[in-house]
């Protein structure tokens, strides 16, 4: 599942991810795109409480790729 | 765009795009001519420039926004950057108290120190701090926070400032009403003054305060199962100095700083920009802006009463002409600083928001925040960061206001998705 929050500030783009990991209850990878730096910080965090691991990739200048992929021991 | 680089390349980021670390360095040489050119007129004013820059410059690597100190401590039990301006109150009230004693060396007899951010305390307090926390939480930032944002690029944020401009002329056309029925009765309430506690005992109530906060905050986390995460430790071979040197450079200007570097900093800055003249604020330019806008479409607004008799940036929005002045030195000073910083980290970008009920939201927020500012007479820095440093009860009263309209705005975003 792919969720593409460029132009949005927060915390629309942790909500939107909170929501998916909450609704794929860990049964899917989810792709978060990004320009809002701040996600950084605070969607790891949210991504570890869920459940999932969290892959950072620099797309772009300012862009982000997060990969959150569900841990199989949370399951 | 579309320049791919593998997450924490060392060095990667340094070679490609470098139109925006030029514009950067651009940024930087056209502070130190403004700063030139400011000398002049008032000596303390390239100070003040630098120290707008080093605050701006801060805000945006630390990426220091109140509004979501207050919001995500509801939305995701994330104290993260609250606990950064606990820090950098903390830090703030003891340069503070230093200043102040200077001034008034005898607290207890009734004089206040000039300049030092000790509002009045009242239902305008209660009110001013209701709104800005609607609106900020509604405008994704408060003021400060859309000023460095702004400069990062943010469309959204212009709208947010543009919002609280019209909110601060509607206060200035409206001030001798609130005035006349509640701020002139309300009393200014400085600790060091109250029930003999002196600098020493209203220091120590200041930072008691500010660390029961702080574990108040830490236990808030721990209820909310908000996971710690702990530092991954880069095993890099650092093998030359030129290596290390890098690395600490991408430290400094690219990686995020974290929230407590970040409010320590703007404490230790807070503390020069008072020694120099007065505590840091930002509303005092915007409301000037407003008034100059609306002087010169005739609808100059009526002469404050009582505002001179009162700390704080915004209650000096009227009194300088021309166009450097103290306010304008810390407020743009700060947007140039953002500037440079969100340069040299490859952060700047035009972002505009995705549908047309992002700007609506921005320009309530702002509007809201510039009403509740103009009334609280200061803003999250002014109001709150300033006003407690200044051991003035009107900020911790503010910081309690703003929670209940944080709160009021978490609901309101939450169904506005």
């Amino acid at each position: 599942m792919q969720i593409d929050v460029r132009g949005e500030v927060c915390p629309y783009p942790m909500l939107k991810a909170v929501e998916a990991m909450k609704r794929l209850k860990g049964g899917d990878e989810i792709v978060v795109i990004t320009d809002h730096a701040p996600c950084l910080e605070t969607i790891p965090p949210q991504a570890i409480r869920y459940g999932y691991d969290c892959v950072i990739d620099q797309t772009g200048y300012p862009e982000w790729t997060l990969r959150l992929r569900p841990k199989v021991s949370a399951k | 765009m579309g320049i791919v680089a593998a997450a924490g390349t060392q060095g990667a980021l340094m070679r490609t795009l470098p139109w925006q670390r030029v514009a950067g360095a651009v940024v930087v040489l056209a502070s130190v001519v403004i700063a030139l050119a400011m000398s002049p007129g008032d000596p303390r004013l390239p100070y003040l420039w630098v120290f707008g820059l080093a605050a701006g410059f801060t805000l945006q690597r630390s990426r220091f926004c109140f509004a979501s100190a207050f919001r995500d401590l509801y939305l995701f039990g994330s104290g993260r950057i609250m606990k950064g301006i606990l820090v950098g109150v903390a830090v703030a009230t003891l340069g503070f108290a230093v200043v102040m004693r200077n001034a008034v060396p005898f607290p207890g007899f009734g004089a206040l120190p000039p300049e030092a951010h000790i509002l009045p305390v009242g239902v305008t307090t209660i009110l001013g701090g209701l709104l800005f926390g609607v609106g900020m939480v509604l405008a994704g930032g408060c003021i400060s926070g859309s000023l460095f944002r702004s400069a990062e690029g943010y469309v959204g944020s212009w709208v947010a400032i543009a919002g609280a401009v019209i909110g601060l002329g509607a206060m200035s056309q409206t001030w001798n009403w609130w005035w006349s029925v509640a701020l002139a009765a309300e009393p200014k309430l400085w600790l060091p003054a109250l029930f003999n506690l002196g600098y020493g005992g209203a220091v120590i109530l200041t930072l008691a305060a500010a660390i029961a906060a702080y574990v108040l905050i830490v236990w808030w986390e721990a209820r909310s199962g908000v996971p710690t995460v702990k530092a991954i430790a880069d095993l890099l071979p650092d093998d030359t100095v030129g290596q290390r040197l890098r690395a600490t450079a991408q430290r400094v200007f690219v990686n995020g700083w974290s929230p407590i570097v970040g409010g320590a900093v703007l404490g230790g800055l807070n503390i020069l920009m008072y020694s120099v003249h007065m505590p840091w604020g930002v509303t005092g330019e915007l409301s000037r802006w407003a008034n100059s806008l609306m002087t010169s479409v005739g609808a100059a607004p009526p002469v404050a009463l009582g505002l001179s008799a009162i700390g704080g940036c915004a209650a000096r929005a009227s009194e300088v002409s021309g166009v450097f002045s103290h306010t304008f030195a810390v407020t743009v000073g700060l947007i140039a600083g953002a500037l440079a910083a969100a340069l040299f980290a490859n952060e700047f970008k035009l972002r505009f928001p995705r549908t047309a009920r992002r700007y609506y939201q921005s320009l309530a927020g702002g509007l809201l925040m510039g009403y509740g500012a103009g009334l609280a007479i200061g803003c999250t820095i002014g109001a709150f960061f300033s006003s407690i440093a200044s051991l003035s009860v009107s900020g911790w009263l503010f910081g309690a206001a703003l929670f209940g309209g944080a709160l009021l705005g978490t609901k309101l975003i939450q169904r506005i998705a």
